[in-house]
Order: C-alpha cells, then sequence, then structure tokens
C-alpha cells in the first residue's frame, strides 16, 4: 500500500522472533542472565522435524542453485502474467472511457462515443472476455499495448517513461538498502549510544513524513542550495533539459536531474531498512551463536560483523521483493512533486484519463519491478546463505 | 508432602494492567504521544468553535491572505479559510485513519490467525491471496477503485480496508503459527474445544500487544496513505476537504503562499508523531522482551 | 592425529600441591529488574586446579550459570559484577572487551547448554573451528583447517573430513555438542567452562558427551567448572562439589565428603529428594517445602530458612558464612558442626511424608488397549511444491494395556515414538493401523458425539512444561473452567468443581483470579494437573510430568500424584526421559526404540533383571548421585545415535548399535538379527515381563 505499510510490517516481523505475551517479568529478570531455558521444544510436531532432519549433503550444488533460482523466477513470472491480467479487469470495470469524449463538442451520441472508441478495442459494448482476448493477443504476439482512448498508442509514451521511471527506482532501492543497512550496521554495536539515538530520532521522524511534504521539503532545500550557491546544478523539475546535447552533457544533464528526486525517494525508503535490519541485527546479537563466538575469542564487534551481520542480513533480502511496490508508489508521489514524465506521473494520467490501456501498462511495469527485485532478492539469499545451496 | 503451597511472597499478584500503565507511564516520549494525540482530537472536535468561517465560506474580500488575527491560518485562492478547513480536514483524516485502522486490525487478526490454526488449504489459499496483493502495487488499484467511487469519505475507508488488511495479516499469520505449536493450544484441542473458540481465546488474545501497536502505526500508515491518494486526486475530492486534499492545493505555491502547504503538512507530522510515540511507548510497555525495552529504564 | 598444547601454567604454589588455573573470589553479579536488582550472584568463592573438575550444583535461579557467564565475562551489558576472576593470577573482572577477547578462547574455553542454538548456521562447522584457531594462532588457512579435522576426529565425529565441510543444522544434537567442545578446546585453554552440557541431550548421548568431555579434559589438561542440575552427573564427573542456592555457595566439599556426609540442610534435602535409579521403588522420594526465593530484595537472614527444618531463630537475624568443617570442606549453616558431629542427625532433617509410598496394590479393569499401533509421517522436500521424499515410521508396532490404578511408563530417547504414540491415543481418532480402545470403545468408530464427547473427558493430558501448556492470558478459574465448558457443563457446577479441584491439588483457594505468571513453577503443574481432572478422567496422560520442575519440587509433585491416582483409581499412561523418576512412579515400563516396544514389564522387573540389550545399555547410562557407584560399577556406552526412523533396518531396529549383536559368534543368528524382526516375547513362560530379542 504504501512505503509506511511495507516498513512496518517489516519491522514488526522483525520483532516477531521475540515476541513473547508479556506476564513474567520479576521471573523473565532472572532468567534472561542465567539463560537456563525448560528444556522445552516444540515437541509435538513430528512432520515438521523430519523434513529437517532428512537432508543430504547435496552434489551438483551449482546446478541445485541454479534450479533454486530459475524456479522462483518462473513463480514470479506467473504473479506477473495474473497480476496484469487482473488489472485489466479491475481497470475495465472502474475506468470508464466513455466520460472523454462527454464533455467534447459537437456533443455525440452515446453510440457515436462507442463508435469512436471501437478501433481502440475499448468498445463497452463489446462483451470484456473479447476485449481482453484481443488486448491480451497484442500484448503477446506484438508487445502493444493498446490505444488511449483518443487513440494515442500506450507503447510510445512508456518506451521513455520505463527508462527514467526504472532508474529512479533503482538507484532509490540501491541507496535506501545501503543506507539502511549501513546505519544499522554502524548503530547495533553500540546500542543506545549518542549515534544510534540520533539516527532512530531521524528515521523514526522521517517514517511519519507523508511522500508529498518531504519531496517538497527537498524541493525547498534544493532551491535554497542553488540559490546560496549561486548556480543552477540541482534541477528540481523535470527529468531532462530540452536543449543538451551531446554524450557527456546529456548524461551529466540527465545525473544533476535525478540527484533531488532519488533523494527524496530514498530519504523515505531507507527508514525501514534501518529499522527493520536494526532489530534483526540485535536479536542476533543476543543469539546463542554469537555468544559462543565471543567465547572463542572474538571481540563483540568482531563476533557482530562476521557471525551476527550475515545471519541478519538474510531477512532482509528476502523482504527486498516486497518492498518494491512502497517505492513505486512513492515514486508516483515524487513524480508528480518533480514534475517527472515517468509511469508515475503516466499512471494519475491515464487514471485521471480513463486510460484503460495506460493504467495496465503501469500496473505490468511494477509488478516486473517488482519480480525483478524479487529474483536479485533470492540470488542475494543464495549467496548470504550457504544452506540454500546444500539443499 | 506439603498440602498446601505457600504463594511466595514475591511473586505479585498484581493484574497485569496496573503494571502496563506504570511502564507506559515512565516513557516520556508515549506521554507526550498521548497529549498531542488528545490535542489534535479536541481540536478537530472543537477547533471549528474559534473561528466564524465553515470551510466551504468563501470570503471573496480576503484571497491568498497570509495568517492573520480575522483568517488565523491566512486563506486560499478560493478565499477558504485555511483555519477552517485544517480543522475539518484533520476531522475527516482522524476519522478515516481510526476506523480504517481498527477494522483493518479486526479483519487481519480474523484473517491472519484463522489461516494460521486451520492451516491445510485454507491456510495455502489465504497466503496466495495475501502474497499477491502484497506484490501487485496495491496503490495502483487503490487509486483506480477510489477514483471512480471517491468523493465519498465513507466508500474511502472501505476501499483502504480492503486493500489494507494483508500486511497485519501476514505478520499476525506469522506468529500465530508459532503460537498455534503452543502447548496451551494443543491442551485445548485435547479438551475437545472447538477451533474457532480456540482462535478467539487463544491465539488472538496472545496476539494482543502486537495488535494495540499496530493499530496504533496501522492510523499512521492510512494517514500517510490517504494524504498520498488525496495528494494525487484520487482520494477525498472537492468539496470536501482532508489534510491530503489540503497538501496537493498547497504544493503548488509553496514559495509565494507557504501558509497553504505548511498548516496541513505540520498538522499531518504532528498526527503520525504522536500515534508512532504512542505506538512505541505501548510496544515497550506491553512486551518487555523487546530490544528497546531492555534499556527502557534507561531511556 | 596430535594436538599440540600450550605449555601448561607452571607457577609455584604456596602452600604445595598444584596452584589453582582459575581463582573467583567474592564475585557479585546484579542484574537490573522492573521489581528492582536482582542479585543472582552474592559473594561467591572458589579454585579450579589444573586437571581437575569442579562441580556447581543448583535448581533453577541459584545463580549457577551467571557465574559461568561471569567468569567468561559474557554477561549482558546491563549487568554488574565486582569482586575477583583471576586466571593464572590476572584479574578478569574490569576488563575491556578487547582484552577478555584475547583470554577467552585461548585461556578459557566454554562449552553451552543448548547445542542446537550455539553453532552459527551460515558457517560449515570445519570454518568455525578453523576460525577459532586462527583467532589466537597465526595458522595459515589451509593448517587451520587440517586442525579443524584433527580436532573433530578427536571429539568423536565420523569422517571428520567429509563432515567438516558440513554446516551445523546437518548434525543431531550430540554431535553438534560435541563440535562446541572441540571449539572450546580448540587452543587448549587452561579453565574450560561446561554450562550444563548435557541437559538438552538424551541419557545415552549424554554419557558419550562426558566422554568427550574428560577426553578434551585430558588432552588439554584444562581444569573443569562443571555446572548442571544433575547430581548424578556430578557424582560421576566431578572431584570436588559446590551446591549453590540463592545466588550463594551453600556447601563446598569434595565429591564424596559431600554425598556421603552432606552437612548443610538444603543439600541433605535434595539429596532426599532426588530420585536414584538404583534405590528400590518404595524408597519415598521427600520433598523440601516451600519454594526457592526471589533474589530480588531477599530478606535478612539466611535464605533457606524458610524451608530449612533446622532452623532456628538465629538464622533470620544475619547470613551465616562459609566456615569449614572438619574433614569436609565449607559449609554455610550455624548448625554445620552439630551436623557434621551427628548431634543432629541429618536423616531425621526430612522425614518422609506419610502415605507417600508407592502401593503395588490392587489394579481395576483394563481402561486401555492399544495393540498393533503405526503411525507415519510423509518426509517431503521442497517448499513449493512438496515433493514427498521417504516415510517417517514414528511408530510402528505398538501394544500395551493400561488398567485403572496403575501407571504405565513409556520410556525412551527422542524419536523413539514414544510421544507419537500419546498422541495417537490423545487424538481420539482411528489410528493408521492397529487399534486404539478406550474404556472398551474402539476410537475408529462410529461413534456418537455424545459418546465421542464423553471419550473425550475420560482422557486427559498433563504436559511437561507447566508455563507453557497453561494459557499466560488467562486465569486460574478460566483455565480449569475451560474443558468443564468444552463438555457443556453450566455456570454454577464449573465454580464448585474448580473449588473442588483446587483442594484435590493442594492448591489455596486464593489462587483462582492468578495469572499464571504469577505462580511458581510446583503451582503450575499443579494447575496442570487440576485441569486434566476437571472432567472426571479415568485414563490421564503424563507427558513428562516433572522434567521442567526443580529437584526439591519434582519429588512433591511426583509424591501427589501418586495419591492422586491411589485415592480416584486413576490409570497413568506416563512417558518420561528421566529412568530414575519412573521406576519411583511406574508400576510398569515399556521401553521404546524406533517406534518398536523392545521390553516391557514391572519395573521391578525391568531395572533388576533388564533382558533387552538396549534396556541395559539405558539403564546403564542414567548418571547414580553415588560417586562411590559411578566410579565402580560397569558401564555400557552405546556408539552412535537412535537413527532416524525414514530407513528402518529390515531386522532388529536395534541391531546397528547393538553391543550384544558384535559379541555373537553364531553366524546363524547374526544373521536372524539383521533380516528378522524379533517379536515381543515372555521372558519366562506365563511371565508378565516381555522383551523382542533373537539373542536373549
Amino acid at each position: 500500500m504504501s512505503r509506511h505499510q511495507a516498513a512496518i510490517t517489516s519491522d514488526s516481523e522483525g520483532s516477531a522472533a521475540r515476541f513473547h505475551p508479556a506476564e513474567s517479568h520479576v521471573e523473565h529478570a532472572q532468567n534472561r542472565p542465567t539463560a537456563t531455558r525448560p528444556p522445552h521444544r516444540a515437541r509435538y510436531g513430528p512432520e515438521r522435524r523430519t523434513a529437517y532432519r532428512d537432508r543430504r549433503t547435496g552434489a551438483r550444488e551449482g546446478g541445485a542453485v541454479l534450479r533454486h533460482v530459475m524456479r522462483k523466477a518462473v513463480g514470479w513470472l506467473a504473479m506477473i502474467v495474473v497480476a496484469t491480467n487482473a488489472t485489466y479487469v479491475l481497470a475495465s470495470w472502474f475506468l470508464d472511457p466513455r466520460s472523454n469524449y462527454l464533455g467534447t463538442r459537437p456533443i455525440r451520441t452515446e453510440a457515436e462515443i462507442d463508435r469512436a472508441l471501437a478501433p481502440y478495442n475499448l468498445d463497452p459494448r463489446v462483451p470484456l472476455v473479447d476485449r481482453w482476448w484481443h488486448w491480451l493477443r497484442d500484448v503477446v504476439l506484438h508487445f502493444d499495448w493498446g490505444k488511449s482512448p483518443v487513440g494515442a498508442p500506450v507503447n510510445d509514451e512508456i518506451g521513455f517513461r520505463v527508462l527514467v521511471s526504472g532508474q529512479l527506482v533503482t538507484a532509490a532501492t540501491l541507496l535506501s538498502v545501503l543506507l539502511g543497512v549501513a546505519l544499522s550496521v554502524s548503530t547495533a554495536s553500540r546500542q543506545y549510544g549518542w549515534w544510534d539515538r540520533f539516527t532512530q530520532l531521524v528515521s523514526v521522524f522521517l517514517f511519519n513524513v507523508p511522500t508529498a511534504v518531504a519531496a517538497l521539503g527537498v524541493v525547498l532545500v534544493g532551491i535554497w542550495l542553488n540559490q546560496s550557491l549561486g548556480l543552477r546544478f540541482l534541477y528540481v523539475a523535470g527529468e531532462k533539459s530540452p536543449t543538451v546535447e551531446g554524450l557527456l552533457p546529456t548524461l551529466a544533464d540527465r545525473l544533476q536531474h535525478l540527484i533531488l528526486p532519488t533523494l527524496s525517494l530514498t530519504l523515505l525508503g531507507y527508514v525501514g531498512y534501518h529499522l527493520t535490519q536494526r532489530t534483526l541485527l540485535l536479536d542476533a546479537i543476543d543469539s546463542d551463536y554469537v555468544r559462543t563466538a565471543r567465547a572463542t575469542g572474538l571481540t563483540r564487534a568482531q563476533a557482530i560483523r562476521r557471525h551476527a551481520l550475515r545471519a541478519s542480513l538474510i531477512p532482509t533480502a528476502t523482504s527486498l521483493a516486497f518492498g518494491i511496490p512502497a517505492v513505486f508508489t512513492g515514486a508516483v508521489v515524487t513524480e508528480t512533486v518533480f514534475g517527472w514524465n515517468g509511469m508515475g506521473q503516466y499512471f494519475t494520467q491515464t487514471i485521471a484519463k480513463n486510460d484503460v490501456h495506460g493504467a495496465v501498462a503501469v500496473a505490468a511495469f511494477g509488478a516486473a519491478m517488482t519480480a525483478i527485485g524479487a529474483v536479485l532478492a533470492d540470488i542475494a539469499v543464495v549467496v548470504l546463505d550457504p544452506r540454500v545451496r546444500v539443499n | 508432602m506439603t498440602t498446601s503451597v505457600i504463594p511466595s511472597a514475591a511473586r505479585p499478584a498484581a493484574g497485569s494492567g496496573r503494571l502496563y500503565l506504570r511502564r507506559f507511564a515512565r516513557n516520556r516520549g508515549a506521554l507526550l504521544g498521548v497529549a498531542l494525540f488528545a490535542l489534535l482530537v479536541l481540536f478537530s472536535a472543537f477547533g471549528g468553535l474559534f473561528s466564524p468561517y465553515a470551510p466551504t465560506d468563501a470570503d471573496f474580500t480576503a484571497l491568498t491572505q497570509p495568517p492573520g488575527a480575522a483568517h488565523y491560518f491566512g486563506t486560499n485562492q478560493g478565499g477558504n479559510d485555511v483555519y477552517a478547513q485544517a480543522v475539518h480536514g484533520l476531522q475527516r483524516s482522524l476519522v478515516i485513519a481510526v476506523s480504517v485502522s481498527a477494522l483493518t486490525i479486526v479483519l487481519a487478526a480474523l484473517i491472519g490467525a484463522g489461516a494460521a490454526y486451520l492451516g491445510g488449504r485454507v491456510e495455502k489459499l489465504t497466503l496466495a491471496v495475501i502474497h499477491f496483493l502484497l506484490v501487485v502495487p496495491s496503490f495502483l488499484i487503490l487509486a483506480l477503485v477510489s477514483h471512480r467511487l471517491a468523493g465519498d469519505w465513507r466508500v474511502l475507508i472501505v476501499v483502504l480496508t480492503v486493500f489494507g488488511w494483508m500486511t497485519t495479516a501476514r505478520v499476525v499469520w506469522s506468529l500465530s503459527t508459532s503460537l498455534r505449536e503452543r502447548d496451551y493450544v494443543l491442551a485445548a484441542e485435547f479438551m475437545g474445544v472447538r477451533p474457532w473458540r480456540i482462535v478467539v481465546r487463544h491465539i488472538i488474545p496472545n496476539l494482543g500487544s502486537l495488535l494495540v501497536v499496530n493499530l496504533t502505526l496501522g492510523v499512521v500508515a492510512t494517514v500517510l496513505s490517504e494524504t498520498a491518494l488525496s495528494f494525487l486526486g484520487f482520494g477525498v475530492q472537492t468539496p470536501d476537504v482532508s489534510l491530503g486534499t489540503m497538501l496537493a492545493d498547497g504544493s503548488g505555491t509553496i514559495t509565494s503562499a507557504p501558509w497553504l502547504f505548511v498548516f496541513p503538512a505540520g498538522l499531518v507530522v504532528l498526527l503520525t508523531v504522536s500515534m508512532t510515540l504512542v505506538g512505541d511507548g505501548l510496544r515497550d510497555a506491553l512486551d518487555p522482551t523487546s530490544v528497546s525495552a531492555a534499556s527502557g529504564g534507561a531511556r | 592425529m596430535s594436538i599440540t598444547l600450550a605449555p601448561a601454567p607452571e607457577r609455584p604454589a604456596p602452600g604445595g600441591g598444584p596452584a589453582p588455573v582459575l581463582s573467583v573470589r567474592d564475585l557479585r553479579i546484579t542484574f537490573p529488574s522492573e521489581a528492582g536488582p536482582v542479585e543472582a550472584v552474592r559473594g561467591v568463592s572458589f579454585d579450579v586446579l589444573p586437571g581437575r573438575t569442579l562441580g556447581i550444583v543448583g535448581e533453577s535461579g541459584s545463580g549457577k550459570s551467571a557465574t559461568a557467564m561471569g567468569v567468561m565475562g559474557l554477561l549482558p551489558p546491563t549487568a554488574r559484577m565486582s569482586g575477583e576472576v583471576l586466571l593464572g593470577g590476572r584479574d578478569l573482572v574490569g576488563l575491556d572487551d578487547t582484552r577478555l577477547s584475547r583470554v577467552r578462547g585461548r585461556e578459557i574455553g566454554m562449552v553451552f547448554q543448548d547445542p542446537l542454538s550455539a553453532l552459527t548456521p551460515i558457517f560449515s562447522v570445519g570454518r568455525l573451528l578453523s576460525d577459532a584457531l586462527r583467532v589466537h594462532q597465526s595458522l595459515s588457512k589451509q593448517a587451520a583447517w587440517e586442525r579443524a579435522v584433527e580436532l573433530l576426529d578427536l571429539v568423536g565425529i565420523p569422517e571428520p573430513r567429509r563432515r567438516a565441510r558440513s554446516f551445523p543444522h546437518e548434525f543431531s544434537g550430540g554431535m553438534r555438542q560435541r563440535v562446541v567442545i572441540a571449539l572450546a578446546m580448540a587452543n587448549a585453554p587452561s579453565v574450560i567452562v561446561a554450562d550444563e552440557p548435557t541437559t538438552a541431550l538424551d541419557v545415552t548421548v549424554q554419557a558419550q558427551i562426558l566422554d568427550v568431555l574428560r577426553t578434551a579434559q585430558a588432552e588439554t589438561g584444562a581444569g573443569v567448572v562443571l555446572i548442571t542440575h544433575d547430581l548424578g552427573v556430578v557424582a560421576g564427573y566431578a572431584d570436588e562439589v559446590a551446591v549453590m542456592y540463592a545466588g550463594r555457595i551453600v556447601e563446598r566439599a569434595g565429591v564424596d565428603a559431600l554425598f556421603r556426609r552432606p552437612t548443610m540442610p538444603y543439600t541433605i534435602g535434595l539429596l532426599g529428594a532426588v530420585p536414584r535409579p538404583d534405590a528400590p521403588q518404595d524408597r519415598p522420594l521427600v520433598p523440601i517445602g516451600g519454594e526457592p526465593p526471589s533474589l530480588v530484595a531477599l530478606p535478612t537472614g539466611c535464605p533457606f530458612a524458610d524451608r530449612c527444618p533446622a532452623v532456628l531463630d538465629r538464622c533470620r537475624t544475619a547470613e551465616p558464612e562459609a566456615v569449614p568443617v572438619a574433614g569436609h570442606g565449607q559449609v554455610a549453616c550455624l548448625r554445620a558442626e552439630e551436623i557434621a558431629d551427628g548431634r543432629l542427625r541429618a536423616d531425621a532433617l526430612f522425614p518422609a511424608p506419610a502415605g507417600s509410598t508407592v502401593d503395588t496394590g490392587t489394579t481395576g479393569e483394563v481402561v486401555l488397549r492399544v495393540s498393533g499401533l503405526a503411525k507415519t509421517f510423509p518426509v517431503t522436500k521442497g517448499a513449493f511444491l512438496k515433493r514427498r521424499t521417504g516415510t517417517l515410521h514414528a511408530v510402528s508396532d505398538v501394544e500395551f494395556d493400561l488398567r485403572a490404578g496403575e501407571t504405565l511408563g513409556l520410556v525412551g530417547e527422542s524419536g523413539s515414538g514414544k510421544t507419537t504414540t500419546l498422541l495417537e491415543v490423545l487424538r481420539l481418532r482411528p489410528p493408521e493401523r492397529g487399534r486404539i480402545e478406550v474404556a472398551g470403545t474402539d476410537v475408529a468408530g462410529p461413534l456418537p458425539a455424545d459418546r465421542l464427547r464423553e471419550l473425550r473427558g475420560a482422557v486427559q493430558i498433563v504436559m511437561q512444561d507447566p508455563m507453557g501448556s497453561l494459557d499466560p492470558r488467562l486465569t486460574v478459574f478460566q483455565l480449569l473452567a475451560e474443558p468443564l465448558q468444552a463438555v457443556g457443563v453450566d455456570r454454577p457446577a464449573v465454580r464448585a468443581r474448580v473449588a473442588e479441584l483446587l483442594g484435590l491439588v493442594g492448591l489455596d483457594a486464593s489462587v483462582t483470579e492468578r495469572f499464571p505468571a504469577a505462580l511458581s513453577g510446583g503451582q503450575r503443574q499443579r494447575v496442570g494437573i487440576a485441569r486434566a481432572l476437571a472432567t472426571r478422567p479415568r485414563i490421564v496422560v503424563l507427558d513428562e510430568p516433572v522434567s521442567a520442575l526443580d529437584v526439591s519440587v519434582q519429588a512433591g509433585v511426583v509424591n501427589l500424584l501418586t495419591r492422586l491416582k491411589r485415592e480416584l483409581g486413576l490409570a497413568y499412561l506416563v512417558v518420561a526421559h528421566d529412568l530414575a523418576v519412573m521406576r519411583h512412579f511406574a508400576d510398569r515400563i515399556a521401553v521404546m526404540y524406533l517406534g518398536h516396544v523392545v521390553e516391557s514389564g514391572s519395573t521391578e522387573a525391568l531395572f533388576t533383571d533388564p533382558r533387552h540389550p538396549y534396556t541395559e545399555a539405558l539403564l546403564s547410562a542414567i548418571p547414580v548421585p553415588d560417586p562411590r557407584r559411578e566410579r565402580t560399577r560397569e558401564r555400557i556406552v552405546l556408539d552412535g545415535e537412535q537413527p532416524s526412523a525414514t530407513d528402518l533396518p529390515q531386522g532388529c531396529v536395534f541391531v546397528d548399535r547393538c553391543p550384544l549383536y558384535r559379541r555373537l559368534t553364531d553366524d546363524g543368528l547374526r544373521e536372524r538379527c539383521r533380516t528378522q524382526r524379533p517379536a515381543l516375547g515372555p521372558a519366562a513362560p506365563g511371565s508378565d515381563h516381555r522383551h523382542a530379542c533373537h539373542a536373549r
């Protein structure tokens, strides 16, 4: 739904491991240090336990990994297909292309409007199933995503927009993960030090700021910076300047336009990773195996770096896929604020103009970004967790 | 053998409620959050009494006026009193956020815990639906649906609830899968307690602190979602006013008429920050094993 | 294989004899808590000599584990510690983490309680070991790996070179604990601290692990601090014993002296309360009344005063210092001299409670009959599409009768199928194979709903962990009312029955409105028992009913169960891994291995004349709380661990580990062991004592 909800989820899931009904306080205080727990494990689940017991050290490691990733990728591909088709149905239900012609002069009759829509495969008199089949065939066979209610081809619009939004979402996601994880690592070994408190304060504050407010805040800061430095270095509107030519100037120009939107998306995106990763890392630090590592002679900081961090990154990598829809949502608002001609802005336009095919293309783009993120996440998990390779 | 076990004096018999309250009250941030939230609720309910203007009144003698004695928060391009609009917008946003959050929690608890306990096909199917809705940019679907039905804030509540339960449900589910393995759940099964009664009596109550915390954080999430939707023009729509529509109106004139943006933005942030503080305080009070609570006294 | 050892620290001892490698002086550890500071350790002092073992015994909350963590410098940062921890003459208290890290692993190694969580899951054990070596020694990666393989070999991991590449989750609990021991001894420390090293393991594996620990000690010459709650383990392993109570050492003496002439009343009580596998069944277990005190705001005086039968007024005014007792050790008791010289008779302190003896009296009709019971679980692989790759034969062929007034014990190690058997009985559904009759009714039905509800009420369970089996959000009243409401009892009747139940299990009516967290462990288990009795069952299934309780409390619960059985004519089906408790509790015992009953008979017959080689090994593995017996008795240490029940051997299920099979010379007999599954047959014609072995 939004970055915030994604962040909340992962945060609460991080605390899931240490979530106990909170009753035994005095006793807890006694039990915690001595680390003697009743010898109770899940006794009543032989089904569950056997799956874990029956393992053979796998040969053909590499092949297994590839198969694992491929299987997952196929799953995600299926997800894209289902999501896109579901959006088509929903969009056809909820968007009414006829309303685009209602205000035009000369006033047309309903039949005239329907006739006008017919060449674009939007005629409401044609059964939904037929329109869907027609649309699907065009997409699959010709990669033709259809036309808008006034006949503009969707493909013309999305070509450059995909690139524009793609770089924004990718850059923001990568920076968010890097910043979030780096912050959590830099604070976890000194829990409740000033740096930990400060970063947490900032993150919790950013967590509460609406995307629009944050984006506008970044715009203001950008304008102020430009003014005080006396140059036009940071651009606050558009994704490119219309007049720049040549390869290097173009690149530089694109970069200058990219900085502020990416910054505003990252500021909101890193928060979830920071707070989640901090919790996960603190849980890992409290774990028995970190204690064992310290008992073999590692300092606390070394044990955290070598043992806790890698294990605690695994859930974060898994959650990467679920974070991308949130980034995309953020991108919709950010592109609107910064006047970027990207997929997000296109989305608001298509809905406002009842453009069924355009909206579906945006949904397909969002799903594809999610799937790409998910596959990358799966690969990251394989890299981080050697157990996946063995099984 | 001893026929009567002497109750040990050190183990408190007092109800847990008082203990939670004590822990919560010790957390200054949480108290600040409660105070802020209470002020905002009072403001939204009675703030209108201090201004002669209604949110829809247009004062054509004062267009785009900065804050002053007549119009505390200034006026917008149409001559509407920003103060009156802010009171009304806050009220809208609050009502939407609180009801969506409450409905979402109920839905998520029943679906998540039910799926986890019943297991089998029910669980698989529920999870598939949850995962699907999670990875699909549900914001798009939300925008689609609310665009068509919008204008009406009550419809918005329904739509936000229908597309907002999955995240919490997934958390509830993952915690319930460990709860369903608990001995007391098994014991209840062997006593012949019926499945749904086990869910309602043994599983959901033991997620109580999580649900309470998520209730407050859900308010934050809903405020932000509603703001984003309305900002893009898909949520509450004119002539109705919410904090999100005010942000959208004000964002165009941020340099020339900043008061149009600053006041609603400030209210949104105050609202979300207050609820986050309350949520954090509740988490620490209800769940003393959490990392932040371990040194709660030191904060 | 050769492990190069660091030279043992040689230091002239002041008073002759070897100097202690570890000296702890007046160690105090405090944890902050909601209710106030928890004084977990309050002035503990001890010495550990090279190559010797100090056993620290105590119940939960006595401060023994906190002491271990304090010595290692691994306490959580919120803990406050004072005193001295002298390792080779250097005080470790107050050293920062970097300095301590140079000591940990090199001069002092540690073995932890739970091997399942003690190893980093994402590294291979070889990597873990070679990392541990390279922390303190400059070795090439290759050399460290070689050493790691040697260490794995030393601690008894078969095929060490191949297994070094395996990850922790591919090892069983016992094997993981071997790896943990290898980690602890890797750099040849002068002290090894072992915190409950065998608590999470099965009894035959426990015997193996203690042997590995001995090996590690012999290889390194380290002094060992062995922390445990198990008096039997201490008796067999330690040279000197310190008994802890409420954060203090209340008695410290040589192992023989301590077990022969315990002098602190707490020690005396503890030894009286601990069940012994070698004691005749009619020896009563004598509980120590009351519960250990809370460590928050301890009252002045001796913390044991409230439970002590020899308490004097003076005991409550000041806490007694530990004083030397001639020819014994140190005892923190004002009356130690009186007890030591016999003026106060130790054996009269804790009199056996009246009527606590087991009466092997009359038994009634058969209330539960199980025959040919089998239960399998599919073994699946893959997270997405579950493919069935095998079958786990959790229970293959189980058969027994249970009569009213009788206690039948199912014993066996984890994975033997005993818990699955219990669950099959409790489910009251048609079993996969075989027959279950409850009170003469076959549960395979078809049963009308009211009859099924009646059966539900007739079979109830008491679970192992009283904290886990009671919903923390319900009050005692609600907990006890639940089974009654489930069978449709009305409100006033529920109220009356709850009051009645509390009286039955010896709980005060004042507990009704409390939550489980506000009860002590013993009280919680009594609530669990009361709940099981609510619907007036005929059969009570007890799953490890006392294993989560401390020894001093456990005796009281065992006695309560025995009394209830007699008064209410109940039939008990008990699962327990602790055979010593079983000896005191069960009338008949069935020994299970890999889903099969391999021997059954009366408790006395089984303990005095075990027929099956597995029973023999199992009995021999139980440590006896008597150092002299532990030293002299012959022990059968089985190789390996109970395998997974996915691939059952064609013949006898025990053949792979059977010591008897290895000694067999008759090839025909060996062939039968390998190919024919032996049936349960009477030891003597007409005897109730039956076993399944070709060779006996």
